[in-house]
């Protein structure tokens, strides 16, 4: 068995200095609107950045409010600490919070002599043939600068090589979720299987994945008094999930930017415009609330996967300040109840300073839900 | 000459026996535990009925409070812990109940508890208690169908009452119906925060503000704060409050006068809700397991 890593909670640099010190760039990212594809094309290794178990963001507070988003900031923390020894860092601006990773991250790194490659690109917020031409020319950019920063032109086949192996990891995150629809691998698990794609090479990820597949099907079914799905908030904290179960829920189904959000179906290639099919496909899937004409889709979809799941009864994870999902209950509830599903909100903050106050909650939704 | 010290947040702590039940033997009995962040509560029923319990504070040690409370439940009815088919825990302190045989949630007890002391009726229920209140919907059998809790903060609860009954020497038990000797209803505190509250009811008195017309700017607020929490869950009549602010007048009209409605009168002691749910639910599964096998 040597898929022990897929469960390293902590942020792992491991693979990264073995890869950088086989003379290969590593950069960073934040959001899942950051394709990936571009990176591994760039013979980059693509990282990206979580801030699981960061319990002090007090040399961040120095550069964003603590009004701010705390996944955001504690992100900063852990480039500023060195938790994080990169070569820069890539961001969409998927919310206007975790923009200003990148603002100050640019700015603390030059004011401390730190050479990094810092690039934004703009992901537009409603989608069509224009918003989709111009997120294009974003990762033509973007795809040009990393190929002149690491030396290796992203070229068309290096891309469509790159989308085969990311497709792979897609299908085999299909096949965990069949596992979780049969309660044979427990939402802890699961996120902190998806959490170990942040740090690991696309292939050691892969060579894992496979082998945690192989063993699992075999498991019995995990008993539980009520099926559950979360949604919400960017969650890199499997002890968030660890915390309902422990109180009797499984979490059979999310709908996470860190879980089953980030990896989503398979991308198809149009060999004649193959940047074009990537951004496409990043700009249409239902990631999150934060484009403008896609949230009645999500909330279909996350109607139709409680019913695909047989989820009794869905958390609502919300970061403070977060922008993206912070009104989405008011419109997501009643959808919910017509099927019957009950929902319950919880606030939460990057550092687990809540367990107590999430444990009762989900307790009582439990029992509430039970069959 | 030494000061003598009161301590004017302390409340009446109680305990009580039904008249009506000469003899438990013979009956099923179940109990539930309540230990909560201030007070623990112990309720005994002798076939689903109330036979005995008791009302106190909680010490610095849960499995100590609830042995007391039991053992004060206890007093003068012959009753031992062997005698006790099934107790289930609640509340904070549910996990530290020595004696229990389950352990439920506070929420899911008081809807339950609610359901009896008001009536199968009721269908929102505001339990506040010591350190936290809760907003609950349920239905006619006290099942739980929605609930929300505050967040992380003492205010509009319990403890935040005894901070303030401190601050401004009144006894926690007088606060409500002095809160009311106002010429004028004063606007509320503006802070939410207990710390933050107590520096500004230490400003208003300087100011010359009487300590009914802070009180009432007290109990407004936090009136203030639990229906902000209501309305968030939903309003549906029949309307219950439950848990030791339910004692508060001063709290309760003032929440009836901003809704609009009046909350239902209460047959018991409203802090034993929880209690009185768990051993409730402790019956119901004693008698499903009897059920069960025949």
């Amino acid at each position: 068995m040597s898929y022990e890593k897929l469960f390293e909670t902590n942020i792992s640099s491991e693979s990264v200095k073995a890869w950088k010190a086989s003379g290969k760039k590593a950069i960073g990212y934040v959001c899942c609107h950051v394709p990936t594809e571009i990176l591994l094309a760039a013979d980059i290794m693509p990282v990206r950045l979580r801030a699981t178990n960061c319990v002090d963001s007090s040399d961040a507070e120095a550069w964003m409010s603590s009004f701010s988003c705390s996944y955001a900031r504690s992100i900063l923390q852990y480039l500023m600490n060195g938790t994080y020894e990169l070569d820069g860092l890539v961001q969409s601006d998927g919310c206007m919070m975790a923009t200003r990773i990148l603002d100050n991250w640019e700015h603390i790194s030059k004011k401390n002599g730190k050479s990094q490659f810092i690039h934004q690109i703009g992901a537009p917020r409603i989608t069509n043939d224009y918003t989709i031409g111009y997120y294009k020319t974003e990762l033509k950019d973007l795809a040009d600068k990393l190929g002149e920063f690491s030396g290796t032109k992203v070229t068309d086949e290096a891309l469509k090589a790159a989308v085969a192996k990311t497709n792979e990891v897609r299908s085999l995150i299909a096949q965990l979720f069949e596992l979780r629809k049969e309660a044979k691998v427990s939402g802890t698990e699961a996120l902190r299987i998806m959490l170990a794609y942040c740090d690991l090479t696309i292939d050691e990820y892969i060579a894992a994945l496979k082998e945690f597949l192989a063993d699992a099907k075999n498991r019995k079914p995990i008993e539980a008094r009520a099926r559950l799905m979360i949604i919400g908030s960017a969650l890199d904290n499997p002890e968030y999930i660890k915390v309902i179960e422990d109180k009797g829920g499984l979490v059979v189904a999310d709908a996470l930017c860190f879980g089953a959000r980030a990896f989503g179906d398979q991308l198809v290639i149009d060999d004649k415009d193959v940047l074009g099919s990537i951004a496409k496909y990043y700009l249409t899937r239902n990631t999150c609330p934060r484009s403008l004409d896609n949230r009645p889709a999500i909330h279909k979809e996350i109607v139709e996967t409680c019913k695909e799941y047989n989820v009794q009864g869905v958390i609502y994870e919300k970061m403070q300040n977060c922008e993206c999902w912070g009104g989405e209950a008011y419109y997501l509830e009643p959808d919910l109840k017509n099927v019957g599903v009950p929902m319950l909100q919880v606030e939460r903050e990057e550092q687990m300073a809540n367990a107590g106050q999430l444990a009762i909650r989900a307790e009582a939704f439990v029992e509430m839900i039970e069959k | 000459m030494a000061i003598e010290k009161v301590e004017y947040w302390r409340w009446t702590e109680s305990n009580w026996k039904n008249p009506d039940i000469p003899d438990w033997h013979g009956s099923l009995i179940t109990a539930g535990v309540d230990i909560g962040s201030t007070s623990t509560q112990a309720v005994i029923l002798a076939d689903g009925v109330p036979y005995a319990y008791s009302n106190m504070r909680t010490g610095s040690n849960s499995p100590d409070s609830a042995i007391s409370a039991i053992n004060w439940a206890m007093k003068d009815t012959g009753l031992t812990l062997e005698d006790i088919t099934y107790t289930i825990g609640t509340g904070y302190g549910r996990v530290n109940v020595p004696f229990s045989n389950k352990t439920v949630t506070e929420i899911t007890c008081h809807a339950k508890g609610a359901n009896y002391i008001y009536g199968p009726t009721v269908r929102t229920i505001l339990d506040m208690g010591g350190q936290d209140c809760k907003a609950i919907h349920c239905d006619e059998k006290g099942t739980v169908t929605s609930f929300m809790m505050n967040d992380k903060c003492a205010a509009g609860t319990g403890r935040g009452m005894e901070v303030i009954a401190n601050l401004l020497a009144v006894s926690v038990e007088d606060i409500g119906e002095l809160s009311f000797k106002v010429d004028e209803e004063p606007a509320p505190v503006s802070s939410t925060c207990v710390i933050f509250a107590k520096s500004e009811a230490t400003k208003l008195m300087r100011s010359g503000w009487t300590k009914e017309k802070v009180l009432a700017a007290y109990c407004h607020a936090m009136a203030l704060r639990v229906v902000r929490l209501l309305e968030r869950n939903g309003m549906e009549l029949d309307f219950a409050i439950t848990g030791g602010i339910a004692k508060n007048v001063g709290v309760t009209r003032r929440i009836e006068n901003i809704m609009g409605i009046k909350a239902l009168t209460p047959t018991m002691d409203t802090q034993i809700a929880g209690a009185l749910g768990a051993a409730l639910i402790a019956k119901e599964l004693v008698e499903k397991k009897r059920a069960k096998e025949g």
